[in-house]
């Protein structure tokens, strides 16, 4: 093992948030109920300057690549790292959040939610995601894990009046804590097949075969199962459409975005990195998660009434489409199924607040029917509903069409073709789905009165750039691409070069 | 002579008694609740094995934190129980029929 | 002699979960339970690990359990209503469970998985080399398991506190400020005089009525 010391000062991102959130817990017991907004206002603060610390740091790793030096700093006695695939999912994360505070505020004001918890909860919950795309060791990225899980349960549950919320809450929390037991059951075999809980370590061991061949791939088996609840991939997505459904939307979109970049990551270090020798054969096995989470997911999200039910089928074919991304267990898929899940929390932030902004106390804008004739009622919403529509369905000039694209090129470069031909045909069945909700909008007559949408200017304001970028990534998609994809490459060239020493 | 594979047996044992729990106790949650605790309890046991049988200790170290993050989730788990019943006024999953599996 | 211990610890661990899992009344599952980790707690002494089985029965016999029967006893359950279909999926759920059994006990028995060390090893880690480690390799965990039961704390609270309008509480801060002669009034009687009525008590200045 490459000895490291403290050297606490390489993850002052997760020091500072850690050190800010107990301070926002704080302080928010001398706020006012009804002047929550400067609580508020604090944790957005605190997200900006945490923003700022993770800029440096990925920074001072792209520098340290370009005069020749490995980019990954580790700390805390190899237990964490910072290196720039890191640094970006924490930006992207860091995003992904505030957004989610940003266009939630009227909804959650209206729901009794917005309060002190809201904020806490929602701050650990994003430690919980920072220190799981930075753990090295398994322990790591377990308790990370567990921070994320656990602090968006309770944060589910908070509307404590709402049947549904509370319903949701414990299906996720039971579906959730199973998911967590395979996991753990999965990488304890893992520890028995190599003696080791650090990921550079037992992927040294497996190049050396240090290792036992047999338990390895039957821990393997278990992981992978948990990490296929953990993203809701079929066949283990029963928990995602009842959990979008019954929680509030404001908590949907928190559930929806950020996490799958944790996600992600989590994947890249535990299968590519540690097990990276065994691509081949955990790679056979996303495959199957992989093309059964398209069918499965185009397929229902087809019959569904409910926008809420049906984003989340949506959500669950493109996690089928990450999955092809990784499967490939190549730098390349790796980099594709990065930008994917990077550019899905923009575009899961944009479907979902516009949702909110379109709800109001009293009324749940949750069926695909809600949103008859919305062009009549406001023109300036129903154009950027179409354009997240159509970036979800992956039409060009949208991101999500980019996306899509660069996971099939990884796919055919990895003489996948086949595979490629059933994404494609699977993403045009999807297309219908998308395509019908922007048919209502524009040529169906409104229902009832008329309710022009609500929100406040700041979050109307955000929204509109929000699915604008949508627009800029697919137009300029190159930029973010490359970025990601030379992080990608520095990191696994780092774990490469772990393993020759 | 006690093995490795006594001990790994055995938790594979509870491990599958503790899926069964999961799935045969759908309308009990607070028995669901007492499953995921026995699937931990498998988990640790394998640990504890494996660490005493390689002469690693990472893997003992590993079960301290499974026993924190259990209790934490417990913790959790019976507070969204407690909130659930209030609105229900039972613990049965039969009731929650508002959404479709 | 250990094989002997082993197996019957095992005999009883599995029949207490298959009981936690099957038993009719939720209190008699939390007491199983209880079994059940009390025998694991056994079965990690006889595998040297003194320290974790301790720690086990502390935490979960001590803490974990007793919040489940707190929860069951407070929640006022119907059991039967409970019960009611549990035997509907008894049938697949036993065959699934049964089959992912055996196939799991083959995998780790089959002579091909090689599984290491017949041999126990002879020094165990003591208390002082778990500590080390937890301290120093591990602080990074260490820290966030703290901040983990902080959650939990935070979830718990904010999840089930119930501001009632008649509950009575202490206020510290008027306690403190009270004097002795806001709480004993010396009255002044002679001793041959007819009885009176007794004084009115003193303002309680402990206890107070929640403003409304």
């Amino acid at each position: 093992m490459i000895p490291t010391s403290l050297n606490a000062w390489v993850a002052t991102p997760e020091i500072f948030l850690l050190c800010s959130a107990c301070i926002v817990l704080l302080f928010d017991l001398f706020v006012s109920d009804a002047r929550k907004q400067v609580t508020y206002l604090l944790t957005l603060l605190v997200l900006a300057l945490t923003a700022v610390l993770t800029i440096q740091s990925l920074q001072q790793g792209l520098a340290l690549s370009a005069s020749g030096v490995s980019a990954a700093r580790f700390a805390f006695n190899h237990m964490y790292v910072a290196d720039p695939v890191a640094d970006f999912a924490k930006l992207g994360m860091l995003l992904g959040v505030a957004l989610v505070l940003i266009y939630g505020r009227s909804y959650a004001i209206d729901r009794g939610i917005f309060k002190g918890e809201l904020f806490t909860l929602t701050l650990f919950s994003l430690l919980g995601m920072m220190v799981m795309a930075s753990a090295t060791n398994f322990l790591t990225l377990y308790v990370g894990l567990e921070l994320l899980s656990l602090a968006i349960y309770a944060l589910v549950a908070l509307p404590r009046g709402n049947v549904r919320a509370s319903e949701a809450a414990m299906k996720y929390f039971v579906l959730g804590a199973l998911a967590s037991g395979m996991l753990l059951y999965g990488l304890s075999m893992l520890y028995g097949a190599t003696g080791s809980l650090d990921v550079y370590e037992v992927s040294a061991r497996i190049a050396q075969a240090q290792f036992n061949p047999m338990l390895l791939t039957f821990g393997m088996v278990f992981v992978v199962t948990g990490i296929g609840f953990k993203l809701g991939a079929v066949p283990f997505h029963m928990w995602v459409p009842d959990v979008y459904e019954g929680s509030p939307t404001l908590l949907a979109q928190l559930i929806g975005s950020a996490p799958k970049l944790a996600a992600f990551v989590f994947v890249l270090r535990l299968l590519g990195e540690a097990m990276g020798q065994f691509g081949p054969l955990w790679g056979e096995m996303l495959k199957y998660i992989a093309i059964l989470s398209l069918v499965i997911g185009n397929l229902a999200a087809i019959a569904q009434t409910n926008i809420k039910r049906m984003l989340a089928y949506s959500t669950i074919s493109h996690m089928g489409f990450l999955l092809l991304g990784v499967m490939t267990h190549s730098e390349i898929g790796y980099a594709a199924a990065f930008f994917y899940a990077m550019t899905y929390v923009i575009t899961a932030a944009a479907s979902f607040g516009l949702i909110m902004l379109l709800s109001r106390n009293g009324f749940e804008c949750e069926n695909i029917a809600d949103f008859k004739g919305l062009n009549k009622r406001s023109p300036w919403f129903a154009g950027m509903m179409l354009m997240v529509m159509f970036s979800m369905a992956g039409i060009p000039a949208f991101v999500g069409f980019f996306a899509k694209l660069s996971v099939l090129r990884a796919l055919v470069d990895s003489g996948l073709t086949w595979l490629a031909v059933v994404a494609i045909v699977f993403s045009l069945i999807g297309a219908f789905y998308y395509l019908r909700v922007v048919k209502v909008m524009y040529f169906d007559e409104p229902e009832g009165e008329l309710l022009a949408p609500a929100g406040e200017l700041d979050a109307k304001l955000l929204l509109s750039l929000n699915c604008l970028l949508l627009l800029v990534l697919g137009v300029f998609p190159n930029q973010l691409l490359t970025s990601l994809s030379h992080a990608v490459n520095l990191t696994m060239a780092g774990s490469a070069g772990m393993m020759l020493q | 002579m006690v093995t490795l594979t006594h001990y790994l047996v055995l938790g594979a044992i509870l491990f599958s008694l503790s899926v069964f729990g999961i799935f045969m106790n759908r309308k009990n949650l607070i028995v669901m609740l007492m499953a995921i605790e026995l699937m931990l309890l498998a988990v640790n046991m394998n640990f504890i094995a494996f660490s005493q049988f390689l002469g690693d200790t990472a893997g003992q170290i590993f079960v301290f934190f499974i026993l924190t993050v259990a209790a934490a989730e417990s913790a959790i788990g019976l507070a969204i129980l407690v909130v659930l019943f209030r609105n229900l006024r039972s613990i049965a999953v039969e009731d929650l029929g508002t959404m479709k599996g | 002699m250990t094989l002997a211990l082993f197996y019957i610890f095992a005999a009883v661990l599995v029949f207490g979960a298959l009981r936690v899992i099957t038993a009719k009344n939720p209190v008699h599952a939390v007491l199983w339970l209880i079994l059940s980790f009390f025998t694991s707690a056994c079965l990690w002494i006889l595998l040297k690990a003194e320290f974790l089985a301790v720690s086990l029965v502390v935490i979960y016999v001590g803490a974990v359990m007793v919040l489940f029967l707190f929860v069951v006893m407070m929640l006022d359950i119907n059991f039967e209503e409970l019960r009611k279909g549990f035997w509907k999926f008894f049938p697949v759920a036993a065959v699934v469970a049964a089959i992912m059994m055996v196939e799991m006990v083959l995998v780790l028995t089959n002579r091909y998985a090689q599984i290491p060390g017949a041999e126990l090893v002879e020094q165990a880690p003591t208390v002082q080399d778990l500590g080390r480690l937890i301290y120093i390799d591990y602080f990074l965990p260490f820290q966030l398991s703290a901040v983990l039961l902080l959650v939990g704390m935070i979830a718990a609270i904010g999840l089930t506190i119930r501001k009632r309008k008649n509950t009575k509480y202490q206020s510290p801060g008027e306690q403190i400020a009270v004097k002795a002669a806001d709480r004993v009034r010396v009255l002044k009687m002679a001793a041959d005089a007819p009885l009176e009525a007794p004084a009115a008590p003193a303002a309680d200045a402990g206890e107070q009525k929640p403003q409304a």
